[in-house]
This record gives C-alpha cells, structure tokens and sequence, in this order.
C-alpha cells in the first residue's frame, strides 16, 4: 500500500496557456493515479523572457480551473505575490484546496535569467509540508534540488518523499548527457542522506534554443533509480512510493543524527 | 495620432541627433572600420540616416540602387539628400534590373513577393561588396516602427551592421526629419519598399503610421490592453490585434537564427560577450 504517484513528462507550449491546461486535464482525467506531478511552469512553459508578463495572469486562473479536480495535483505557473512581483511557483493542489510554494534558488548562471523575472521564496515562511492519503511530501522546483538545505530542512520537518518540479535542458551530450548523470547523482545523494522518495519530473522538448530533455525518475531511499521517464519524448510513468522504503533506509542510517551546531556555523559564516 | 502618444513621442530632437551622430561615429571607430556606407532610396528613412552618417563622418559612401519599379520621384529626391550632404563625389547609381531578370529567370518566378525580396537582397549584397571595397560599415535604414512589424527583408534592408534610427518609430523619424531640414516632400511622402509598382506600407498593413505608432508604444511601452488601445486610438479592435500579432509573428526576423544547443556552452544561449571584446 503506498501513494501512487504519476510523472507527467509534457512539452507545455511556451505561453500558450489554453494549450497547456487542456493538456493538463487530458492527462488528469485519464490518470489512475493519487498524485500528478507536473515540471516547472508547466502552465506556461520555462523560456519565457518578457512573455512571463503576458500569461502570468492566465495561468494563476488555469490553476483555479485545475483545483475543481478531485486529486492530488503539483503542476507550475507564475504567481504574482504583490502587484509587480512574480514568483516562480508550483501549486499544489489537493482535494480543491490550492497551496503555492516558491523557488527560493533563482539561477541566473548560464542561459539562466530567473532573477530577471521572479523574486525568491523566503524560506522561514514558505517551506511547507503537505501530506496526501498518509504520505507526507515536500515540494521544491529544479534549482533548489542543486543545494543541501531545502530538502534538508523539508526532511527534518518530516517530509518523507521529495517531488521536484524541474525544466533542465540539454548541457553537455558527448557520450553520455552530461546533465542527466548530474541530476540522478544529486537525487540519489539527497534520497540516501535524508532517507527519502525522491522524484524528479522534468520539461521536455524545445522552447527557443533550449531543449528539455525529460528523463523523469523516481529515486527510493535506498538510493536506486525504480523508475525512469523517457528521453527526449513526452512520457508519463506511474510509481508507487511507500513509507516501508523510508523507514528501512533510516533504521540504517544517520538521518536521525542532525548537528544544528553546523548549522551555526553556516550562519556565522 | 492621441495627443498624448504625440507627446510622448515627441522628444528633443537636437539631442537625439547629437547621440546618434555620436553613436555612428564611435561605432565605427570601435569596429576598426574607415567610414559608412548607405543605400539611399529617398524615403524618409533613409534620407535621415543619410544626413546622420554625413555628420558623423566625411567617410561615408552613397549608394542608389533603383529598378523599373522605382518612381523617378524617389531617385530626384535621393539627389535632393546627396545634394544637402554634399555627397555629390561619394555616391554611385546602379540600375539593378539586369541583376533582378538574371534572378529571376535562374529561379524562373514571376511572383511580385518573391522577386521584391530578391530586389531587397541584391541591394544587401551591393552594399557589403562595396563596404567591403572601401573598409566601410554598412549602416541600415530601418526604423523602430518597420523593425517591430517585421516590415523587412530578413537578409535584404534587414541585413545590415547597425540601425541607428531603429529606436525611433516612423513618427519620429518624421520628426526628426523635419528638425534635420528634410524637404518637406520627402517627409511627408507615404512610406513605401518600393518593391513592386504601387507598394506602400500603409497600404499593405491597412492603417497609417500614426495610428500603428500609437498601437506599438501603447501595447509595447506601456502594456496597455487592446480594448483600452483601440478606445484610445479611435480604431476597431481588430486592427489592434492585427498590429499586436505582426509584431508576434515577425519575432523571428529580429533574432539571430536559433542554434540548437548540445555542449555546456552554446553560443548566445550560455556563450555570451558584447560585440567590445578585448
């Protein structure tokens, strides 16, 4: 018995948010799952430049539409929080009652320009625990999955599975694709250390010049790939995660260790 | 044109010159380049850059290139601009019709789009054989109003080294004209590509330049909705959107053509230096 959870791997249609929600209700009403997870503003699409100031109005409203559903939902749009700032921000959604949570790393590196458009997340404030048929989870978007604390601290305050909401392109394909090696040695890394589910949905196809590259996985907390999306396509997958995974890995581990003294030290630096 | 665009638009236009010349100047000099060279048609446009560029520079190159389907008014008010920037010993007269049959026959079309862009092309061409020849930039014509309808030939008046007037909406341009001592003729001439006989802008976009001005800067500048737009401009709704989706679908014509991106450093999309490096 776990929580049955369905990657929805989608190639939203850069701004176009009318295209992106009926692809959203397509893929709920036909789901057999508890909980669909979209990737990172998969209302409105990642590359979005100037156009955020276009359609992030549209989608907080396709986010309305979306709580009618009577499921657990976790899809992307952009919110504004106070006339003017936008955020960066995934809704969840579960039995008709929206929640946001909010990037708190914008990367700005690379082709990146999050800084540009969105303010961060505050983590004293906007760090949330949700909870659906007995799984308790966190939710962070792509970037944050790139540093220790924020599912660090979603564990401590009792998450047991991570879903990551994520739009990375294509960097790096020589033999291997470069980015893809990255992210599974960073979900096994946080799945092993925290003892927890960690699950990735990604964008895929092309917005502009860069190309998502999918690959959605689900990590156990033993730190094994169980599920793998495909490359390059749409795809959805459908896992189930339970609590018996969680607590194996930790009766085996230092999860229940925490040193805040580090955490002082981090402060202080 | 609502009186409050007008005077949003309406800048000093002293000190617009003043930076422009400025700008031309400097960015000749930063590209290691003698001077500038312009295909003059005798429009509003290119008449203005013309006097610019002979502000900013004793080098600069004067090129008219006319087929069977320019009006010979065009070609005596390019003369009338040659004359102001005493430009008469640096300039060329080149009837580019052989060039367009010889086209065209090769492609064997006779479709007034398709040639009108080849028109365009071999114009570009000229203009870069010649910049070449002399060390010259070749400076471009086009004005904010045309760049934002993609009202251009992508690799024709499009292909060029710099806008300096691509700033400036056509209004503006007008302006601007008139304050640089333009005949009031060519200022007030219908703008036109001159591609095929009878072609004028705002003929083909179904509006006149005041009123698609207006609907730029107010859609584009100040994010108004289209409703207010067309409230405000005294024009149907659908005009509006009709602007609002040129400037939507011509957006490709303003970019550098997409790379597709594969290695941790993909040019313009993570690769990025200004055009000053080193």
């Amino acid at each position: 018995m776990g929580l049955k959870v369905e990657l929805a791997q989608i190639r939203p249609k850069l701004g176009d948010v009318k295209y992106n929600l009926e692809k959203h209700q397509e893929i709920i009403s036909s789901s057999s799952a508890d909980c669909i997870i979209f990737p990172e503003l998969s209302l409105t699409g990642y590359i979005l430049r100037d156009l955020v100031y276009e359609v992030y109005n549209e989608s907080e409203k396709a986010i309305e539409k979306l709580s009618e559903e009577n499921k657990c939902i976790i899809a992307g749009l952009v919110k504004e929080i106070r006339p003017g700032i936008l955020r960066n921000t995934a809704a969840i959604i579960i039995n008709h009652q929206i929640n946001y949570i909010y990037k708190f790393y914008l990367p700005t590196y690379g082709l990146f320009e999050e800084r540009r458009y969105f303010q961060p997340g505050d983590p004293k404030r906007d760090l949330k625990i949700f909870e659906y048929k007995g799984v308790k989870f966190g939710v962070i978007i792509c970037e944050d999955a790139w540093h220790y604390e924020p599912i660090e601290a979603l564990a401590l305050l009792g998450a047991d599975s991570i879903f990551i909401p994520a739009a990375s392109p294509m960097r790096r394909l020589s033999t291997r694709l470069g980015i893809q090696d990255n992210w599974e040695a960073l979900l096994k890394a946080h799945s092993i250390i925290n003892g927890i589910w960690t699950i990735f949905v990604n964008n895929v196809g092309s917005q502009e010049e860069e190309f998502f590259w999918g690959g959605s996985m689900v990590v156990s907390p033993n730190g094994e790939v169980i599920n793998r999306a495909k490359l390059f396509e749409e795809d959805i997958i459908i896992t189930e995660i339970n609590l018996d995974e969680v607590r194996k890995n930790r009766f085996f581990s230092s999860f229940r260790e925490h040193n805040r003294d580090f955490h002082d030290v981090l402060r202080s630096l | 044109m609502p009186e409050y665009v007008r005077k949003k638009l309406t800048l000093d236009f002293g000190q617009v010159t003043d930076y422009i010349v400025r700008r031309i100047r400097e960015y000749i000099e930063e590209s290691k380049k003698e001077g500038g060279i312009i295909g003059l048609s005798g429009g509003i446009d290119s008449s203005v850059t013309t006097i610019l560029l002979s502000r900013a520079t004793n080098n600069f190159y004067i090129l008219l290139m006319p087929t069977s389907s320019t009006p010979q008014k065009d070609i005596e008010d390019a003369m009338k601009i040659i004359k102001i920037v005493n430009g008469e010993n640096k300039y060329s007269y080149i009837n580019i019709d052989e060039i367009i049959n010889e086209f065209s026959s090769i492609v064997n079309i006779s479709d007034k789009i398709v040639i009108g862009n080849i028109k365009a092309r071999v114009r570009m061409t000229l203009l870069y054989a010649f910049a070449q020849k002399m060390n010259y930039l070749v400076i471009g014509t086009g004005d904010k109003s045309e760049i934002m309808l993609g009202y251009f030939t992508k690799y024709g008046d499009g292909g060029v080294d710099v806008l300096p007037i691509g700033d400036l909406y056509k209004t503006q341009v007008r302006m601007l004209g008139n304050y640089l001592g333009v005949p009031e003729e060519i200022v007030k001439k219908p703008p036109s590509p001159a591609l095929w006989e009878g072609q004028t802008a705002e003929g083909e976009i179904g509006l006149d330049y005041e009123t698609i001005d207006s609907i730029l800067y107010l859609k584009f500048e100040e994010m108004r909705e289209p409703e207010e737009i067309a409230e405000m401009t005294k024009t149907s709704y659908d005009k509006v959107i009709k602007i609002i989706n040129m400037v939507k679908t011509s957006q490709h014509k303003r970019l550098p053509p997409e790379i597709f991106r594969l290695s941790g450093r993909a040019i313009n999309s993570d690769w990025r230096y200004p055009r000053q490096w080193g």
